[in-house]
């Protein structure tokens, strides 16, 4: 207890005037004549003695209502704890994937709810779920039934949990709000579920961090169905290259055992094998031929047995079977070379999967780009203009078409389709040596490639002697030459996609039609401007679908429906007129059908990573958690020296002055009334 | 219309209890409806023979130049009784809860009475002022310039002492040598008894007798939000009260204290009238007049 402005209690002095008024200034009463005293009679108890008992409390009042006006100018504090007030309690429940194995969910949901009873009443609260996303359920408040109940709501997920993701949410907590924090996790405290460095999950130092582990004793063993290797779709059941499905069964803490894994196409178990799975390893495990009905085939690669968390014991993917899709391939007339090439490197990648059809740009008047799964533009200046427009409209509905540059439309201003022009062709023979790929973006779906060689992928040893200059403007671009003049462009028109290569595909312009790397190119290509790899296929949780895209304005799309696995629409009707991307939450398969109307059925599978049960070793618990450690210990006195702060009692002592004059008035009111009756 | 002016709040903003009583009387003489009982015209009555002593101003000379002889002439006015007020100016006529004061109250009506008396009904008019004494005496007389007399001896009569009235009225005793009617105007906080044997002498000589009892409203209904000290305007006497004593005991025994001053008045032969000052004039001078025509 203190005062911030102790000169101020130099007002106590003011105490003197209500002692003047009252005790030392001699009181006058003022009778009251009458003619004669004859008919009344004496009656003191309830005058006078209640006069002076009223003029003692308005005296009392009177030098309260000083006193406390001083005291609040003196600014009064107190040093409280920060334990009593200001202490947040941060509960998170992990609800990740990993926590469907055995009892743990229900067991830390038990805890939780049991810590929150342990709440004192005034704390303030803050349920949080950490799943694939850290989750803030609930304010920070102090209401235990509203916090009870965002509890008893968390349900387990199949996202990944991340103690990095959830490290930074409380970093940033702890920017705005100053006070000291208890976070109680309740999880399995999984390994995996580490970022890869750990300085990302250290907590700030006002935050005493609880870890209630339900994965007490040895690792929980557990198999699960790894990966698995499946075409998406499929022409050509008989295709001996496509229509198989490899699996990779992984046993994690787990003894050498013999599994049974089987394929089950639209819930029917059509193929058993069993497999010798190592302790500890990963076996393979290959079913084929894939003989699956026309249209979406919902597949499963499903192990049997049980283990420590069966629900991820399966995965599951969809096959779309379909006949050959054809491709348009346009050219001026003389180019033979590039159809071959491009029917080659098509033919050698999906043989079954497409159909190449060639025609000389003269001759596509009749042609209606919608019968094909993409058009390619080889090197064609011009086109007829209800060629034209009829690409447009259907690029407009989610076509794809690929534009080659070559030396046909080197001088022409206006590419077909792009909107751009060719400002200014580079001649690289012409000028002394051919250059090369420099920059390629591995994330773009046509050159997609996860673990790209040091060669560039492959692309360093294609050489260009020419490439047309175009302005990229709003176009990415996806690969570069190594003087920076973009090689391969893609923009998004409506629904749909333009790729631009600005060399040609006829090995006069580059050699890149001979180079292994050109099959994969046209191949990825192929599946990327047919959009069937999106259609089927399977997916992980937590990834996104492109439902649309931006560039139409709200309205005049058309709506887009989604069921998810339990047969729910998770996006209401106005979110499906406008929702450009839907994120993959459960496992299972979704039903989608897209903007331009194409439908298509996806596999999710849960990440991988929450399989592996093991949970982090106890000294890395305890190095999180920061006990048993002098730093730690020190940083926690340290937080409840920071926390204890002196609190004004300004506000307080405020009140009380106006409760105060309130009740002085009111008492004075009516006893200078009696004066003035008097009077 | 004149009738207003009857009112005690539009009398006591004249300073003049000449204009006053002019203004009351005329007033309240306009407000009646003219009657033969009443007649105020100077009714000759008989001829009296000479006797020594007699005021040689009401010789009839123009019978005495016929036939020798003196007689005198006389009118009905001058056959009727004098009219005595007996006015008390003790302290408690000051008190007052609003204009006019009690005393004033008091002089209003002793001036009206006068000047209907004297200028209208030619009856001779007297003062005694008292309190514990008798602190002015005016006979009663119809001579010219009475009636400013008597109002100068009302003009005097500041509120002084205690009342009481067994020594002033004995005195008034000495000086009454005439049936007339006598008008004690009082607030009378005595005990009835008590006034009563001392003004009782009054009506055995036949005189009649009015008591005028002027109280102010809020002596008769007195208003208390909370307890007060109260003093005596005579005594100095200090008393502190509750309001339920007020709103209770105290108006019964006023009451009780009007009723017995009423009662035993008229058992006594004596008339008796209460007139609280926020009530108009009229009431006393009806009063008179009424006592006036009886004696007749």
């Amino acid at each position: 207890m203190g005062f911030l402005a102790p000169w101020f209690l130099g007002g106590l002095a003011a105490l003197g005037v209500p002692v003047f008024v009252h005790l030392l200034r001699k009181h006058v009463t003022v009778p009251r004549p009458v003619s004669s005293l004859m008919f009344f009679e004496r009656g003191i108890q309830s005058s006078t003695r209640h006069r002076k008992l009223k003029y003692f409390v308005l005296f009392a009042l009177r030098c309260a209502l000083v006193l406390l006006v001083v005291l609040a100018f003196a600014n009064p504090f107190v040093r409280r704890a920060a334990a009593s007030q200001g202490r947040l309690l941060l509960i998170v429940l992990d609800n990740s994937f990993s926590m469907r194995a055995g009892t743990r969910f229900s067991e830390a949901k038990q805890e939780a709810l049991a810590r929150l009873a342990e709440k004192s009443r005034g704390e303030k609260a803050q349920v949080i779920a950490l799943g694939s996303q850290v989750t803030l359920l609930t304010q920070q408040i102090t209401d235990d039934a509203q916090l009870k109940a965002a509890l008893t709501n968390i349900q387990p997920g199949d996202g990944r949990a991340n103690f990095g993701e959830l490290g930074r949410v409380v970093r940033a907590m702890t920017e705005t709000m100053h006070g000291a924090i208890d976070l109680d996790l309740f999880s399995d405290m999984q390994r995996s579920a580490m970022p890869a460095n750990f300085a990302d999950m250290v907590l700030p130092g006002n935050v005493k961090l609880t870890l209630h582990s339900v994965a007490a004793g040895a690792p929980l063993p557990n198999w699960t169905v790894e990966s698995v290797d499946a075409p998406a779709v499929l022409a050509d059941p008989k295709d001996p290259r496509l229509s198989r499905v490899v699996a990779v069964i992984a046993g994690f803490n787990t003894p050498a055992a013999v599994k049974q894994v089987s394929l089950l196409i639209n819930g029917k178990v059509v193929a058993t094998n069993k497999v010798n799975i190592p302790a500890n390893g990963r076996a393979t495990v290959e079913f084929a031929p894939l003989n699956v009905g026309y249209g979406f085939n919902r597949c499963a690669v499903q192990i049997d047995g049980g283990d420590a968390l069966p629900a991820d014991d399966a995965s599951v993917f969809s096959v779309r079977r379909s006949d050959p899709e054809r491709v348009l391939f346009v050219h001026s007339t003389g180019d033979t070379r590039s159809p071959l090439y491009f029917a080659a490197a098509i033919e050698a990648a999906a043989p079954s999967s497409f159909v190449v059809q060639s025609v000389a740009a003269e001759q596509t008047t009749d042609f209606d780009p919608s019968k094909f799964a993409f058009v390619v533009l080889s090197d064609t200046p011009s086109l007829p203009s209800i060629f034209e427009h009829a690409l447009v409209a259907y690029i407009g509905k989610g076509g794809g078409v690929l534009i080659t540059l070559s030396t046909s439309s080197a001088y022409r201003e206006r590419i077909p389709l792009w909107g751009a022009s060719v400002s200014k062709p580079h001649d690289y023979a012409r000028n002394g040596a051919a250059t090369t790929i420099g920059q390629v973006d591995f994330t773009h779906p046509a050159l997609a490639e996860e673990h790209p060689g040091r060669d560039n992928g492959g692309w360093d040893t294609v050489k260009v002697d020419y490439a047309a200059a175009v302005d990229p403007g709003r176009a990415r671009v996806v690969a570069r030459l190594m003087d920076g003049t973009p090689f391969l462009l893609d923009k998004q028109v409506g629904e749909g996609h333009l790729l631009l290569l600005t060399s040609g595909l006829d090995n006069l312009t580059n050699d890149l039609p001979l180079h292994p790397v050109f099959v994969a190119f046209v191949d990825r290509a192929a599946r990327y401007l047919s959009g069937s790899e999106l259609l089927s296929g399977s997916r992980l949780v937590d990834s996104y679908v492109q439902l649309r895209s931006a560039a139409r304005p709200v309205g005049t799309q058309a709506s887009v429906e989604v069921i998810d696995p339990d047969g729910k629409r998770p996006l209401s009707l106005s979110e499906g007129r406008t929702a450009q991307s839907l994120r993959l939450t459960r496992v299972g398969f979704y039903q989608i059908r897209f903007a331009n109307g194409h439908d298509a059925v996806i596999g999710v599978n849960s990440d991988r990573r929450e399989s592996d049960l093991t949970p982090m070793p106890d000294d890395l618990q305890q190095l999180w958690s920061g006990a048993g450690t002098a730093t730690a210990s020190q940083q926690r006195s340290a937080i409840a020296e920071e926390v204890k702060q002196p609190m004004s009692l300004w506000w307080y002592v405020m009140l009380l002055a106006l409760v105060t004059t309130m009740a002085e008035a009111a008492l004075a009111g009516r006893y200078m009334g009696t004066q003035r009756e008097e009077a | 219309m004149l009738q207003r002016f009857l009112d005690p709040e539009v009398l006591a903003g004249i300073s003049s209890l000449d204009l006053l009583a002019k203004t009351v009387v005329d007033g309240f003489v306009a407000g009646l409806h003219r009657s033969p009982d009443f007649g105020f015209s100077q009714e000759f009555a008989e001829y009296r023979a000479y006797t020594p002593g007699d005021d040689l101003r009401h010789v009839d000379w123009n019978l005495y130049a016929r036939t020798e002889r003196c007689y005198l002439k006389r009118y009905r006015g001058e056959t009727n009784s004098q009219l005595t007020i007996l006015l008390d100016a003790s302290n408690s006529m000051q008190y007052t809860s609003g204009p006019p004061k009690k005393i004033d109250y008091a002089r209003f009506i002793a001036a009206s009475l006068f000047y209907l008396a004297i200028r209208n009904q030619r009856d001779a008019a007297g003062l005694i002022v008292f309190d514990d004494e008798v602190r002015e005496y005016i006979r009663p007389s119809t001579r010219p310039g009475q009636l400013a007399r008597l109002f100068t001896g009302l003009e005097r009569a500041e509120p002084q002492a205690r009342t009481d009235f067994c020594k002033p009225l004995r005195h008034f005793q000495n000086f009454l040598h005439r049936r007339g009617i006598a008008v004690v105007i009082s607030d009378f906080y005595e005990d009835p008894e008590t006034i009563l044997h001392a003004i009782a002498p009054l009506h055995f000589h036949g005189n009649e007798v009015i008591l005028f009892h002027i109280l102010d409203p809020q002596e008769i209904r007195p208003t208390l939000k909370n307890s007060a000290v109260l003093i005596d305007l005579e005594t100095e006497s200090r008393m502190e009260v509750i309001p339920e004593y007020v709103k209770t005991t105290y108006r019964a025994r006023v009451d009780a204290h009007i009723d017995a001053l009423r009662t035993r008045s008229r058992a006594a032969g004596m008339d008796y009238q209460l007139l609280v000052t926020n009530q108009p004039l009229d009431a006393a001078l009806r009063e008179y007049l009424t006592l006036r025509q009886a004696e007749n």
